[in-house]
Protein backbone atom coordinates (compact mmCIF):
# COMPACT_ATOMS: atom_id res chain seq x y z
CA UNK A 1 0.00 0.00 0.00
CA UNK A 2 1.73 3.37 -0.88
CA UNK A 3 1.32 6.30 0.94
CA UNK A 4 -0.26 9.43 -0.76
CA UNK A 5 0.70 12.58 0.00
CA UNK A 6 -1.49 15.50 -0.62
CA UNK A 7 -0.90 17.71 -4.11
CA UNK A 8 -1.76 20.33 -1.83
CA UNK A 9 0.70 19.45 1.04
CA UNK A 10 3.41 19.48 -1.56
CA UNK A 11 2.38 22.66 -2.78
CA UNK A 12 2.03 24.57 0.96
CA UNK A 13 5.54 23.21 1.18
CA UNK A 14 6.52 25.04 -1.43
CA UNK A 15 4.87 28.09 -0.58
CA UNK A 16 6.48 28.14 3.42
CA UNK A 17 9.61 27.78 1.76
CA UNK A 18 9.99 31.32 0.64
CA UNK A 19 6.25 32.65 -0.62
CA UNK A 20 3.67 34.68 1.06
CA UNK A 21 2.43 38.24 1.15
CA UNK A 22 3.19 38.85 -2.62
CA UNK A 23 0.15 40.84 -3.68
CA UNK A 24 1.34 43.63 -1.56
CA UNK A 25 4.55 44.31 -3.07
CA UNK A 26 5.96 47.69 -4.43
CA UNK A 27 8.72 45.26 -6.50
CA UNK A 28 9.65 42.68 -8.54
CA UNK A 29 11.15 40.11 -7.01
CA UNK A 30 10.90 36.99 -9.37
CA UNK A 31 12.67 34.31 -7.77
CA UNK A 32 15.45 36.36 -6.11
CA UNK A 33 15.76 35.40 -2.79
CA UNK A 34 15.03 31.76 -3.38
CA UNK A 35 17.96 31.79 -6.02
CA UNK A 36 20.30 33.60 -3.62
CA UNK A 37 19.71 30.64 -1.19
CA UNK A 38 20.30 28.18 -3.73
CA UNK A 39 23.31 29.84 -4.59
CA UNK A 40 24.35 29.66 -0.95
CA UNK A 41 23.56 26.20 -0.57
CA UNK A 42 25.40 25.28 -3.41
CA UNK A 43 27.75 28.03 -5.26
CA UNK A 44 27.28 25.62 -8.73
CA UNK A 45 23.83 27.50 -9.02
CA UNK A 46 25.31 30.61 -9.66
CA UNK A 47 24.39 30.81 -13.56
CA UNK A 48 20.79 29.96 -12.09
CA UNK A 49 21.27 33.01 -9.83
CA UNK A 50 22.27 34.70 -12.99
CA UNK A 51 19.74 33.80 -15.00
CA UNK A 52 16.80 34.86 -12.46
CA UNK A 53 18.41 37.89 -11.95
CA UNK A 54 18.32 38.54 -15.81
CA UNK A 55 14.97 37.50 -16.62
CA UNK A 56 13.13 39.31 -13.56
CA UNK A 57 15.48 43.18 -14.80
CA UNK A 58 13.99 41.76 -18.80
CA UNK A 59 10.51 40.80 -17.74
CA UNK A 60 9.65 43.65 -14.83
CA UNK A 61 11.37 46.40 -17.92
CA UNK A 62 8.99 44.71 -20.41
CA UNK A 63 5.64 45.19 -18.05
CA UNK A 64 7.17 48.84 -16.87
CA UNK A 65 7.10 47.15 -13.04
CA UNK A 66 9.64 48.51 -10.67
CA UNK A 67 12.58 46.12 -10.34
CA UNK A 68 13.42 46.01 -6.67
CA UNK A 69 16.63 47.30 -5.24
CA UNK A 70 19.63 46.27 -5.76
CA UNK A 71 18.87 42.94 -8.38
CA UNK A 72 20.42 45.53 -11.15
CA UNK A 73 23.62 45.96 -9.32
CA UNK A 74 23.81 42.17 -8.46
CA UNK A 75 23.19 40.68 -12.25
CA UNK A 76 26.26 43.45 -12.89
CA UNK A 77 28.31 42.21 -10.10
CA UNK A 78 27.94 38.43 -11.69
CA UNK A 79 28.61 39.55 -15.13
CA UNK A 80 31.60 41.64 -13.66
CA UNK A 81 32.88 38.36 -11.82
CA UNK A 82 32.44 36.39 -14.96
CA UNK A 83 35.18 38.94 -16.60
CA UNK A 84 32.21 40.83 -18.60
CA UNK A 85 32.90 44.56 -17.40
CA UNK A 86 31.31 46.27 -20.25
CA UNK A 87 27.62 45.07 -19.58
CA UNK A 88 28.53 45.25 -15.80
CA UNK A 89 29.20 49.01 -16.14
CA UNK A 90 25.56 49.19 -18.11
CA UNK A 91 23.47 47.44 -14.98
CA UNK A 92 25.66 49.90 -12.66
CA UNK A 93 24.10 52.96 -14.36
CA UNK A 94 20.99 51.32 -14.68
CA UNK A 95 21.08 50.44 -11.11
CA UNK A 96 22.17 54.53 -9.94
CA UNK A 97 19.47 55.58 -12.39
CA UNK A 98 16.51 54.04 -10.77
CA UNK A 99 18.44 54.19 -7.37
CA UNK A 100 19.99 57.45 -6.79
CA UNK A 101 21.01 56.37 -3.49
CA UNK A 102 22.90 53.58 -4.74
CA UNK A 103 25.21 56.55 -6.41
CA UNK A 104 28.82 56.38 -4.41
CA UNK A 105 28.81 52.45 -4.25
CA UNK A 106 27.83 52.41 -8.16
CA UNK A 107 30.02 55.29 -9.17
CA UNK A 108 33.02 53.36 -7.26
CA UNK A 109 32.25 49.88 -8.90
CA UNK A 110 31.96 51.21 -12.24
CA UNK A 111 35.39 53.23 -11.94
CA UNK A 112 36.50 49.24 -11.04
CA UNK A 113 34.60 48.00 -14.04
CA UNK A 114 36.00 50.59 -16.31
CA UNK A 115 39.64 50.17 -15.21
CA UNK A 116 39.44 46.55 -16.03
CA UNK A 117 39.79 45.48 -12.28
CA UNK A 118 37.20 42.37 -10.70
CA UNK A 119 37.44 43.89 -7.13
CA UNK A 120 37.75 47.16 -6.09
CA UNK A 121 41.56 47.83 -4.75
CA UNK A 122 40.45 49.73 -1.59
CA UNK A 123 42.30 48.36 1.63
CA UNK A 124 40.77 48.76 5.48
CA UNK A 125 39.02 50.39 7.10
CA UNK B 1 -5.98 -0.22 5.28
CA UNK B 2 -5.77 3.71 5.52
CA UNK B 3 -2.75 5.41 4.34
CA UNK B 4 -2.01 8.99 6.46
CA UNK B 5 -5.11 10.76 6.87
CA UNK B 6 -4.38 13.77 5.49
CA UNK B 7 -5.50 16.31 8.22
CA UNK B 8 -2.36 15.25 10.30
CA UNK B 9 0.03 16.48 7.87
CA UNK B 10 -2.07 19.82 7.21
CA UNK B 11 -1.63 20.33 10.90
CA UNK B 12 1.84 20.08 10.78
CA UNK B 13 2.00 22.49 7.87
CA UNK B 14 0.26 24.71 9.75
CA UNK B 15 2.63 24.51 12.73
CA UNK B 16 5.33 25.32 10.36
CA UNK B 17 3.48 28.39 9.58
CA UNK B 18 2.25 29.77 12.77
CA UNK B 19 4.24 28.90 15.48
CA UNK B 20 5.94 31.72 15.98
CA UNK B 21 6.28 34.09 19.56
CA UNK B 22 6.52 38.07 19.43
CA UNK B 23 7.36 39.10 23.18
CA UNK B 24 6.02 42.27 23.76
CA UNK B 25 8.76 44.88 24.66
CA UNK B 26 8.67 48.75 25.84
CA UNK B 27 7.92 51.02 23.18
CA UNK B 28 11.26 52.37 21.79
CA UNK B 29 11.75 55.78 21.29
CA UNK B 30 11.92 56.93 18.00
CA UNK B 31 13.48 60.48 18.62
CA UNK B 32 17.31 59.87 17.33
CA UNK B 33 15.88 57.25 14.25
CA UNK B 34 13.58 60.37 13.17
CA UNK B 35 16.31 63.25 13.82
CA UNK B 36 18.59 61.04 11.64
CA UNK B 37 15.56 60.09 8.64
CA UNK B 38 17.97 57.31 7.34
CA UNK B 39 17.11 56.52 3.39
CA UNK B 40 19.32 53.81 3.08
CA UNK B 41 20.27 50.59 4.70
CA UNK B 42 23.58 48.82 3.84
CA UNK B 43 23.07 45.01 5.68
CA UNK B 44 26.27 43.50 6.35
CA UNK B 45 27.72 40.34 6.63
CA UNK B 46 25.62 38.85 10.18
CA UNK B 47 27.53 37.80 12.97
CA UNK B 48 26.83 33.46 13.84
CA UNK B 49 26.69 32.19 17.56
CA UNK B 50 24.55 30.15 16.44
CA UNK B 51 26.23 26.17 15.81
CA UNK B 52 25.62 26.25 12.05
CA UNK B 53 28.39 27.62 9.78
CA UNK B 54 25.83 28.39 7.07
CA UNK B 55 23.05 30.06 8.55
CA UNK B 56 24.65 33.87 7.98
CA UNK B 57 24.86 33.65 4.38
CA UNK B 58 20.87 31.60 4.51
CA UNK B 59 19.45 34.55 6.81
CA UNK B 60 21.36 36.60 4.48
CA UNK B 61 18.85 35.54 1.69
CA UNK B 62 15.78 36.46 3.47
CA UNK B 63 16.82 40.18 4.76
CA UNK B 64 16.22 42.32 1.74
CA UNK B 65 13.02 42.03 0.57
CA UNK B 66 11.06 42.71 4.14
CA UNK B 67 13.33 46.04 4.10
CA UNK B 68 12.84 47.23 0.84
CA UNK B 69 9.46 46.47 0.91
CA UNK B 70 9.17 48.57 4.05
CA UNK B 71 10.35 51.55 1.64
CA UNK B 72 14.21 51.49 2.58
CA UNK B 73 16.49 51.12 -0.60
CA UNK B 74 18.58 47.94 0.49
CA UNK B 75 22.18 47.95 -0.93
CA UNK B 76 22.41 44.41 -2.81
CA UNK B 77 23.47 41.88 -0.15
CA UNK B 78 25.56 39.38 -2.07
CA UNK B 79 27.64 42.45 -4.25
CA UNK B 80 27.87 44.04 -0.55
CA UNK B 81 29.65 40.75 0.87
CA UNK B 82 31.42 39.93 -1.77
CA UNK B 83 33.05 43.61 -2.23
CA UNK B 84 33.70 43.63 1.72
CA UNK B 85 35.24 40.02 1.78
CA UNK B 86 37.73 41.54 -1.49
CA UNK B 87 38.51 44.47 0.90
CA UNK B 88 39.55 41.91 3.48
CA UNK B 89 36.47 42.31 5.80
CA UNK B 90 34.76 38.97 5.04
CA UNK B 91 34.87 38.39 9.12
CA UNK B 92 31.44 39.84 10.10
CA UNK B 93 32.55 40.41 13.94
CA UNK B 94 35.38 42.93 12.34
CA UNK B 95 32.73 44.53 10.31
CA UNK B 96 30.24 44.78 13.35
CA UNK B 97 33.21 46.69 15.52
CA UNK B 98 34.42 48.62 12.93
CA UNK B 99 33.02 52.17 12.43
CA UNK B 100 30.06 52.69 10.99
CA UNK B 101 30.83 56.09 9.50
CA UNK B 102 33.64 54.36 7.60
CA UNK B 103 31.31 52.08 5.71
CA UNK B 104 28.94 54.99 5.19
CA UNK B 105 31.94 56.77 2.97
CA UNK B 106 32.42 53.68 1.36
CA UNK B 107 28.83 53.05 0.21
CA UNK B 108 27.28 56.11 0.72
CA UNK B 109 24.70 54.36 2.85
CA UNK B 110 22.52 56.50 5.43
CA UNK B 111 22.43 53.49 7.39
CA UNK B 112 24.02 50.27 8.21
CA UNK B 113 21.90 46.81 9.55
CA UNK B 114 23.92 44.93 11.85
CA UNK B 115 22.51 41.33 12.47
CA UNK B 116 23.70 38.68 14.64
CA UNK B 117 22.19 35.35 14.99
CA UNK B 118 21.61 33.69 18.15
CA UNK B 119 20.30 30.56 17.46
CA UNK B 120 19.64 28.60 14.66
CA UNK B 121 19.04 25.14 15.56
CA UNK B 122 17.14 21.95 15.85
CA UNK B 123 16.49 19.64 18.70
CA UNK B 124 15.52 16.47 18.75
CA UNK B 125 14.25 14.54 21.53
CA UNK B 126 12.20 11.27 20.70
CA UNK B 127 10.25 11.90 18.22
CA UNK B 128 9.43 15.54 18.52
CA UNK B 129 12.05 18.39 17.10
CA UNK B 130 12.06 21.67 17.91
CA UNK B 131 13.36 24.11 15.60
CA UNK B 132 14.76 27.49 16.56
CA UNK B 133 15.70 30.79 14.89
CA UNK B 134 16.89 33.57 17.48
CA UNK B 135 18.12 37.22 16.35
CA UNK B 136 19.45 40.60 17.27
CA UNK B 137 19.02 43.22 14.36
CA UNK B 138 20.76 46.75 15.20
CA UNK B 139 19.99 49.34 13.06
CA UNK B 140 23.10 52.47 13.37
CA UNK B 141 23.32 55.78 11.62
CA UNK B 142 26.07 56.34 9.29
CA UNK B 143 26.68 59.78 10.24
CA UNK B 144 26.74 59.63 13.40
CA UNK B 145 27.52 56.42 14.35
CA UNK B 146 24.67 55.97 16.53
CA UNK B 147 22.16 53.01 17.31
CA UNK B 148 18.65 54.08 15.62
CA UNK B 149 16.61 51.24 16.42
CA UNK B 150 17.00 47.41 17.56
CA UNK B 151 15.02 44.33 18.26
CA UNK B 152 15.38 41.20 19.04
CA UNK B 153 12.96 37.81 17.86
CA UNK B 154 12.82 34.51 18.73
CA UNK B 155 10.79 31.97 16.75
CA UNK B 156 10.48 28.29 17.25
CA UNK B 157 8.62 25.91 15.50
CA UNK B 158 7.44 22.64 17.31
CA UNK B 159 5.23 20.19 15.70
CA UNK B 160 1.96 19.37 17.30
CA UNK B 161 1.98 16.12 18.43
CA UNK B 162 -1.69 14.29 17.68
CA UNK B 163 -1.35 13.24 21.76
CA UNK B 164 -3.87 10.65 21.48
CA UNK B 165 -3.71 7.63 19.42
CA UNK B 166 -1.33 5.82 16.20
CA UNK B 167 -1.84 8.26 13.42
CA UNK B 168 -0.47 11.23 15.85
CA UNK B 169 2.45 9.35 16.59
CA UNK B 170 2.99 8.40 12.98
CA UNK B 171 2.19 12.22 11.93
CA UNK B 172 5.14 13.15 14.47
CA UNK B 173 7.56 10.40 13.08
CA UNK B 174 6.93 11.84 9.98
CA UNK B 175 7.50 15.36 11.06
CA UNK B 176 10.36 14.48 13.03
CA UNK B 177 12.21 12.56 9.28
CA UNK B 178 11.75 15.90 7.60
CA UNK B 179 12.54 17.76 9.85
CA UNK B 180 16.23 15.46 10.57
CA UNK B 181 16.44 15.52 6.67
CA UNK B 182 16.61 18.84 6.25
CA UNK B 183 15.26 21.44 8.31
CA UNK B 184 14.16 24.37 6.74
CA UNK B 185 15.00 27.59 8.69
CA UNK B 186 13.96 29.85 6.04
CA UNK B 187 10.31 30.29 6.84
CA UNK B 188 11.64 31.39 10.75
CA UNK B 189 13.88 33.57 9.75
CA UNK B 190 11.48 34.99 7.03
CA UNK B 191 8.72 35.04 10.40
CA UNK B 192 11.56 37.09 12.44
CA UNK B 193 12.04 39.40 9.86
CA UNK B 194 8.45 40.63 10.09
CA UNK B 195 8.50 40.46 13.54
CA UNK B 196 11.21 42.62 13.92
CA UNK B 197 10.65 45.37 10.71
CA UNK B 198 6.88 45.07 10.28
CA UNK B 199 4.99 45.10 13.63
CA UNK B 200 3.50 48.49 14.61
CA UNK B 201 4.83 50.06 17.64
CA UNK B 202 8.57 48.56 17.60
CA UNK B 203 9.11 47.90 13.77
CA UNK B 204 10.91 50.29 11.37
CA UNK B 205 9.05 53.50 10.49
CA UNK B 206 7.87 53.49 6.78
CA UNK B 207 10.79 54.20 4.51
CA UNK B 208 10.62 57.40 2.06
CA UNK B 209 9.58 54.29 -1.04
CA UNK B 210 6.14 53.91 1.13
CA UNK B 211 2.94 55.95 1.03
CA UNK B 212 3.07 56.27 4.83
CA UNK B 213 6.81 57.92 5.17
CA UNK B 214 6.76 60.85 7.66
CA UNK B 215 3.29 60.19 8.41
CA UNK B 216 3.57 57.20 10.84
CA UNK B 217 4.72 59.60 13.78
CA UNK B 218 1.59 57.94 16.05
CA UNK B 219 3.11 54.86 16.11
CA UNK B 220 6.70 55.17 15.99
Amino acid sequence: MSVRVPMGMVALGAFSLFGCATNHDKYAWGSYDPALYAYYKSPAKVTALAQTLQDTISESDAKNVPVAPGLRAEYGYLLLQQGNSAQAVVYFQAEERQWPESKVFMDRMIQVASSGQRTPKAKEP
Amino acid sequence: MQPFSSPHLWALCAAVLLAGCASAPPRPNYSLFRADNPRSILVVPVVNRSVDVNAPDYFLATITRPLAERGYYVFPVNMVRSVLSDDGLSDANLVHSGDPRRLGELFGCDAIMYISIERWDARYVVLSTTVTVELTYRLKSARSGQELWTNHQTVVYQPRGGGAGIAGLVADAVAAAITKAAPNYIPLARQANAGAIDLKHTGLPAGPHDGMYLKDNDEY
